[in-house]
């Protein structure tokens, strides 16, 4: 049959047709499932955290820098502002950022790392190991300076700055000048801006040139909700400097010239290799509404701020401040109402004396609020509050909300108008109390000083403040280098950022010379030595330089061909000016 | 400068500015007749009124409530899109632009119609329509103002972004709390830093200048005013680093929605609308067997 050959029916047509476009679709969705199954790498991308500029102008400009050098660098990089409380939520409590720049008060002493990255707390929420850091080599090295001395803690410390330096979980940018201003009353008696409650003791102490005022203090303080929390253990909330500090009194106040027994009328040293120490209490002390403080309150104080359940919940409920310094004291025991025992995890007094720094709260006030009321929250977490009932030489008058904070001098205190207390409050009060002044930001501050209506300030300033603080008669600018510093922190959670390599890199994409002369207006001091790089400004440790201070690039400006080789040095790849993951 | 001092010097700008405009505008003949018939005319627009008072005073009481909402529970922080949309869409961002071509003289200009000139905007057409002899036009503004706040309120719970003074200080001055640190004492009494789309500077002036146009029969004169002012203020938010452009354009579109609601609806009618659908509701649950 001739017909047999005969080529194209229209069934055959169709069925030919389709195979092919079956053919040609199972190629093609052949290629749509591999790509859906293995995505290529992507770029990687990081949301970097800050305040406003409102809240910290250097902390915003930093962190935008930052975004401008990491997106030279290839990185996809998203500057995210984020109000103060909120940052610290989001940073200390909840471990939601990626990187986050902020101002942090200050190592005190080089234990204070211990707290800041030992992996033990790298699940307490707060500001013990918010970086979720955790690094054997580390810990060891933070274990063993508790234990060693003089030159073989230095040996050790020594070692951990270099391990640092490899593993990089945050790292400093500058050490800034404190900038306050002083009116005329002042200004002869006041050198430096308060920054420590010991500042505003010493203030109040020196006598003025027109005698003793009965007016208090006025000191004009900006930022946002200053008001709304008064609670000394917390971190989620933005605070008055001082303040709070100034209504609890530590043990032991520490200072540039030593230890002034505070609280504690005596420490008393013992104990072979680990250290004890027998601390006694000044003599018929009260809060501040008239209860007795007693020893029983500096045990519960330290048991409380290690699990403030207190046993309620199986893991404990840690407080998300002093973990650092509550964590040396192995027990603390009160043996009689006025005498405490410590013993502790080190061999060195300069160490221990942080454990005595911790504020001491009142038990009959904060024992209530051990209820657990969430998940790893207990009330004292989520306590605003109100009234403070401290034991600090001021007492809280008044509060109106946003606008005003009152504090009156606590005359039941035992160092007021005592003959054999520190010298340093010898001659106080010479004002009625501290009045702080709320304004809503720091030109409104600046007003408040030409209008006479405050004799100083006590929110650190903005540096182009400074030109029209000196403008004005009478009135002066104060700084002082102090020991706080602007870090950038990594969250080792991040899937980049567990990798200690591209910790190391990232660090680098900082000019830091440039950030304090341009970015800090010249009123720091960048970080350059090994030590500083972590936040420690002065040290007796090896000075030498690291590559960590190595800029890729010059003048604040990143060199795209320059960090590109860098990166890809660690071998990470490039697509398209993309750094790939 | 405290509160009730920069208060007052407001209070006395911009008094001053809506007496020389109502005896321009207005005239003093319609002024003496309104004052005498201030009593009917209240009677007609109080349902208005009363919702504006409610809403505003419901934003007054919530103000902790719905900060703690905005940053903790349903806000999503937009700063950033905003920003990289911005420089997407156009290149540049406008308030670069805008305050790459600043002056002293610009400057003075701009922070005086952001907070003087906006007070004015707000509050002379209440007096000009109050002098009208038909209520309407002066109901249509309140209800579209209480659209503005209403809206403005829930676009403020669900985004949180910071303006641009406050994302890239390197970059965006922040001119007006310079020029005039005191300001912020009378903003914070109303506003929180992260209230800033979309900016209700521009939605309630582009919903005067739009009801301006609407009744340009009556004061044909106060359409290119209110236009100037309201397109100035707009360019002030930007200016003086308080909004974005993104901002400003969602404040016209806020605004456009504000005045379609104003024009086609009343409180009455929303009053009454809402009582017979609770009424049904009601009716429903009430007879048994019906669900």
């Amino acid at each position: 049959m001739e017909d047999v050959g005969s080529p194209t029916t229209r069934r055959r047509v169709l069925a030919g047709t389709a195979t092919g476009i079956t053919g040609s679709l199972a190629g093609c969705t052949e290629r749509l499932w591999s790509r859906a199954e293995s995505p290529g790498p992507d770029q990687v991308s990081l949301t970097i955290k800050a305040v406003p500029a409102d809240d910290d102008i250097i902390a915003a400009k930093i962190a935008s820098q930052l975004r401008e050098n990491f997106e030279t660098a290839g990185i996809d990089a998203t500057f995210e502002p984020i109000a103060k409380a909120e940052l610290h939520r989001n940073v200390l409590l909840e471990g939601d950022y990626d990187v986050f720049v902020a101002r942090h008060a200050g190592i005190d002493e080089y234990d204070a790392l211990r707290g800041l990255l030992h992996s033990r707390y790298a699940t307490e929420a707060g500001w013990q190991n918010p970086f979720q850091f955790s690094d054997v080599t580390a810990d060891d090295l933070l274990e063993t300076q508790l234990t060693t001395a003089d030159e073989d803690r230095d040996r050790v410390l020594s070692e951990l700055f270099d391990h640092l330096t490899e593993t990089v979980p945050y790292t400093t940018v500058a050490f800034p000048s404190r900038i306050g201003a002083v009116g005329a009353t002042l200004s002869e008696t006041v050198s430096g801006p308060p920054y420590q409650p010991i500042d505003y003791l010493e203030i109040l102490s020196e006598p003025p040139d027109e005698g003793p005022q009965d007016r208090p203090l006025e000191v004009g303080v900006f930022g946002e909700a200053l008001t709304s929390r008064m609670n000394p253990i917390v971190v989620d909330s933005n605070q008055i400097p001082a303040l709070l500090a100034l209504l609890y009194d530590p043990l032991v106040y520490r200072t540039d010239d030593g230890a002034i027994p505070w609280l504690a009328e005596d420490v008393e040293w013992d104990g072979g290799s680990l250290l004890e120490a027998r601390v006694t209490l000044r003599d018929d002390q009260r809060w501040h509404d008239g209860e007795s403080l007693d020893a029983e309150d500096v045990a519960f104080t330290h048991r409380f701020l290690r699990d403030t359940s207190l046993g309620e919940t199986e893991s404990g409920v840690p407080a998300p401040q002093y973990r650092g310094q509550q964590s040396l004291a192995e027990s603390v025991e009160a043996v009689d109402s006025r005498t405490v025992e410590f013993s502790l995890r080190t061999t060195n007094r300069e160490t221990a004396i942080r454990a005595f720094q911790v504020p001491v709260l009142p038990a009959h006030v904060w024992e209530p609020r051990s209820t657990v009321v969430g998940e790893r929250q207990t009330e004292a977490l989520v306590h605003d509050n109100e009234e403070p009932v401290g034991s600090g030489l001021f007492e809280l008058e008044a509060v109106t909300d946003d606008t005003e904070v009152e504090l009156v001098p606590f005359t039941d205190h035992a160092l007021y108008d005592a003959d054999d207390g520190p010298s340093v409050v010898e001659e106080f009060p010479q004002f009625d109390g501290i009045r702080f002044v709320v304004a809503p930001n720091s030109g409104a501050v600046v007003d408040l000083l030409e209008e006479e209506e405050i004799d100083l300030t006590g929110t650190p300033l903005p540096a182009d403040e400074t030109g029209r603080v000196s403008d004005l008669p009478g009135r002066s600018v104060l700084t002082e280098q102090t020991d706080e510093f602007y870090m950038i922190g990594y969250n080792s959670h991040h899937e980049q950022l567990g990798n200690p390599h591209f910790r190391r890199l990232l660090s680098r994409l900082l000019d830091r010379d440039h950030a304090a002369a341009e970015l800090l207006d010249g009123f720091a001091e960048p970080a350059r030595s090994l030590s500083s790089l972590f936040g420690v400004r002065e040290s007796e440790l090896t000075d030498e330089e690291t590559e960590l201070t190595a800029f890729p690039g010059s003048d604040g400006e990143v060199d795209a061909e320059e960090a590109r080789s860098l990166f890809e040095a660690e071998n990470y790849r490039y697509e398209d000016g993309a750094l790939l993951e | 400068m405290t509160l009730a001092q920069v208060v007052l010097e407001l209070a006395l700008v911009v008094t001053t500015m809506l007496v020389t405009a109502t005896l321009v505008f207005v005239g003093p003949r319609r002024l003496v007749a309104a004052v005498r018939g201030y009593r009917w005319r209240l009677e007609a627009c109080l349902l208005p009124i009363a919702a504006l008072g409610v809403v505003l005073a419901l934003r007054w009481s919530t103000r902790d409530v719905v900060l703690r909402l905005e940053r903790r529970v349903v806000g999503h922080n937009i700063t950033h899109t905003l920003f990289a949309l911005e420089q997407r869409l156009l290149g540049e961002t406008p308030v670069v632009l805008l305050q790459s071509i600043q002056t002293e003289a610009l400057t003075e200009f701009f922070v005086f119609i952001y907070i003087y000139g906006y007070a004015f905007l707000l509050l002379f057409p209440i007096v000009a329509y109050f002098a009208l002899e038909e209520m309407e036009e002066l109901s249509t503004l309140l209800l579209a103002f209480t659209a503005n706040y209403g809206i403005g309120l829930v676009c403020y719970m669900l985004f949180i972004a910071y303006g641009p003074r406050n994302f890239d200080p390197l970059v965006f001055e922040p001119l007006l709390y310079d020029a005039f640190p005191q300001s912020r004492t009378l903003t914070n009494q109303v506003n929180q830093n992260t209230n800033v789309f979309p900016s209700l500077h521009t939605s309630l002036s582009m919903t005067v200048f739009f009801l301006a146009w609407l009744t340009r029969d009556r004061y044909p004169l106060w359409v290119p005013l209110s236009g100037f002012l309201a397109i100035s203020v707009a360019l002030s938010t930007m200016y003086l680093g308080i909004h974005w452009f993104l901002d400003v354009v969602a404040g016209t579109v806020l605004a456009l929605i504000s005045v379609y609601i104003g024009v086609n609806y009343t409180v009455d009618g929303i009053v009454s609308t809402g009582r017979r659908y609770l009424a049904r509701r009601f009716d429903r649950i009430g007879k048994p067997g019906s669900e």
